[in-house]
């Protein structure tokens, strides 16, 4: 495929020239950000590190209507998306659009599902290389890195005057043509290797996952898990930014004679979420629900799609008020001793 | 200035009686700024355990946190003491906490540490930046000097310090059995300034402003599940039937959510800020406990968390008390 550049200066004009597309990218309200639809291009900015909440959103929002209907009605109104809608995601961090791939497994699986996939196939990614990685990234241990190319339609470098564009597939071609873009030479290509190069060396977690699949199941009843779900809160804060955790909630919604199902965000570490209607809860305690959250990104999901639900963003470690790092948690577990393998 | 030495001795002492199960303090964090609550069930964990500036969690948090599953059939319940470690903050939820019988004192073991002062992590990020290594934080009169990825660096106090211990009253802890150092001088006042500021914007400015910091709520609960005083069994937010608040998160329902929360905690809230400290997206929640805790004290003249022979506010009534905003 093409290599592109733009000066940093025209970014505003490059997105604005995006007139076909829906463009997202990183908004600030203070100093919290989130991808949210661009409105005006002026604001647009590459000089950030990573979003507080991930780009999942943008596929898989916080809460989305299922369909409508009437109280007392039998008939309904979908509300799918709509797959031929072009929408632009422009920023995305190379770690946030691996973890679209994992999740993709999912959604694409027994039952392919029209909400995420309609959203997934009608986006164009233009990722952002990494030039500062934060304190707890660790996406080189996942099969990521800095310029990971996984899941994008093209990567930008940020050169500092200059951005440099390397496109991936036919949908990033065809976005870098709408923008306008000149070609770049080898000067471009060789600063975005040294850049990619410089941070890898930037990244200093790390975490050798052999071997852990194959162990978590025989820690099942181990008591190491309570040195950390001892000071768990029990809250959402780790699942819910995390870019590959995807589970949702279902309920229905009524307004008078209106309504609409619904579904969002859930967590494994929430109480009500394994809780059945007899009163019985097979995960009582936060003992249980953080060896599921461990366990399900790093066994029972790399079983079933044989890949780790876990791309390495950091953002369980940086946001948890308590300290729970998941590095931490793996290091202790390779040491633990085995017991006799139980499954979930 | 706390003794870490002395501090883990008493832990150990505690630990080693028969009559304790789990101990609740501070040890040193992975990387960054902040510590980590630690629960010690042995005594040979103790050497984990420190106190410096970088100690801004409240361990009372944990009390309560701490589920209780029913006892198996022909099984005895453990009814071995909880210790826990608090500073003078802190102690005021363990004292709010007895006054509504959440557990009965004899259940609690506290020890007390006399605190100068934590550092805000966001002040300390904005002033020095990010690191993967754990940060090393002493007071040394009115600077806080840091050991940072093994190089020092100084910083005015003043800035640094967490809102909560700007205006901090309560150094000394005010429930403990023991005291793990010597009590320190009161350096704070609270004049509700902060207050008094929000209250000159007007309400169309009031609500342009909760609207845009509710707007961000991903309803992750983790302010409502690090407060200590947020130990109801089923809390009403999640209740399924009746649902008093949707799930789905939009303005409307968040708004309900955190003006919900802030009632339940007027007359409760002991201000330990934890709750605006654990918001992954940044919504000043303190802004709304610092109203209704200026107003309870106009009011009522009622302080929570203060008076373990207290009675809780809205449980008590006094023929003195105000009663404009009925009629």
């Amino acid at each position: 495929m093409g290599d592109y550049k733009f000066a940093k200066d025209k970014l505003a004009e490059v997105v604005g020239a995006l007139k076909d597309y829906e463009v997202f990218a990183p908004t600030a309200v203070g100093d919290v950000l989130r991808f949210k639809q661009v409105e005006d291009a002026s604001g647009v900015s590459l000089d950030y590190k990573n979003t507080n909440v991930p780009p999942k959103e943008l596929m898989f929002p916080e809460t989305e209507t299922l369909f409508k209907f009437r109280v007392g009605q039998t008939e309904i109104e979908p509300a799918v998306p709509d797959e031929s809608s072009k929408r632009l995601v422009f920023g995305i961090r190379p770690c946030d659009a691996m973890a679209y791939t994992i999740v993709e497994k999912l959604y694409s699986w027994d039952y392919p599902d029209p909400y995420f996939e309609g959203r997934r196939s009608s986006s164009v990614l233009f990722g952002l290389a990494c030039s500062e990685p934060v304190p707890n990234c660790f996406c080189t241990s996942m099969g990521g890195g800095p310029g990971s190319e996984q899941g994008l339609d093209a990567l930008m470098f940020d050169l500092g005057e200059t951005v440099y564009v390397k496109t991936l597939t036919d949908a990033g071609e065809e976005a870098a043509k709408a923008m306008g873009l000149e070609a770049a030479g080898d000067a471009e290509k060789k600063a975005a290797a040294a850049q990619e190069k410089e941070a890898q060396g930037k990244i200093k977690r790390t975490l050798d996952t052999e071997g852990i699949p194959e162990k978590l199941p025989s820690l099942y009843d181990h008591p190491f898990w309570e040195e950390f779900s001892d000071r768990c809160l029990s809250c959402g804060i780790c699942t819910f930014l995390c870019p590959t955790c995807h589970c949702f909630d279902i309920q229905d919604e009524t307004e008078v004679f209106n309504g609409r199902r619904a579904r969002m965000w859930d967590t494994c570490m929430f109480p009500e979420y394994s809780l059945h209607t007899s009163g019985h809860n097979p995960r009582p305690t936060r003992k249980e629900r953080t060896r599921n959250r461990i366990s399900h990104k790093y066994s029972y999901f790399p079983e079933k799609f044989d890949v780790i639900a876990c791309v390495g963003c950091g953002r369980c470690i940086n946001y948890c008020p308590v300290n729970i790092d998941i590095l931490d948690i793996l290091e202790k577990s390779k040491k633990a001793e085995a017991k006799e393998a139980k499954t979930a | 200035m706390v003794d870490e030495k002395k501090l883990r001795e008493k832990a150990k002492e505690v630990l080693a009686r028969d009559d304790v199960r789990r101990l609740i303090g501070w040890k040193r964090g992975t990387y960054g700024y902040e510590s980590a609550p630690v629960v010690i069930k042995d005594a040979s964990e103790a050497e984990e355990l420190i106190f410096d500036p970088t100690c801004v969690q409240n361990p009372a948090s944990f009390i309560t946190l701490e589920e209780k599953p029913p006892v198996p059939r022909g099984q005895e319940p453990d009814t071995r003491k909880v210790a826990v470690m608090v500073k003078g903050c802190d102690s005021r939820a363990v004292v709010q906490q007895l006054v509504e019988k959440a557990y009965p004192r004899d259940g609690v073991i506290v020890l007390g540490v006399p605190c100068t002062g934590v550092v805000d992590r966001r002040k300390a990020q904005k002033m020095f930046g990010d690191t993967s290594e754990p940060v090393l934080i002493k007071e040394e009169g009115d600077k806080f000097v840091f050991t940072i990825d093994g190089e020092t660096k100084e910083g005015p106090r003043a800035e640094l310090l967490a809102d909560k211990c700007v205006r901090c009253r309560f150094p000394n802890p005010l429930v403990y059995d023991e005291l793990v150092a010597d009590e320190v001088a009161v350096w704070g006042a609270d004049e509700f300034t902060d207050v008094d500021e929000f209250e000159k914007k007007s309400p169309e400015e009031k609500w342009k402003f909760w609207e845009e910091q509710f707007s961000k709520c991903i309803r992750c609960y983790s302010c409502r599940n690090v407060c200590p005083m947020c130990y109801c069994l089923e809390c009403v937010v999640t209740k399924q039937r009746p649902q008093w608040t949707r799930r789905s998160t939009d303005v409307s329902e968040n708004t309900a959510y955190h003006i919900q929360r802030a009632w339940h905690l007027s007359g409760r809230c002991i201000e330990c800020g934890e709750c605006e400290r654990v918001c992954p997206v940044d919504i000043p929640i303190m802004t709304l406990n610092r109203k209704m805790t200026r107003d309870v004290k106009e009011m009522f003249s009622f302080e929570p968390g203060i008076d373990v022979e207290a009675e809780p506010l809205l449980s008590c009534y006094n023929p003195q008390d105000p009663e404009e905003y009925i009629m």
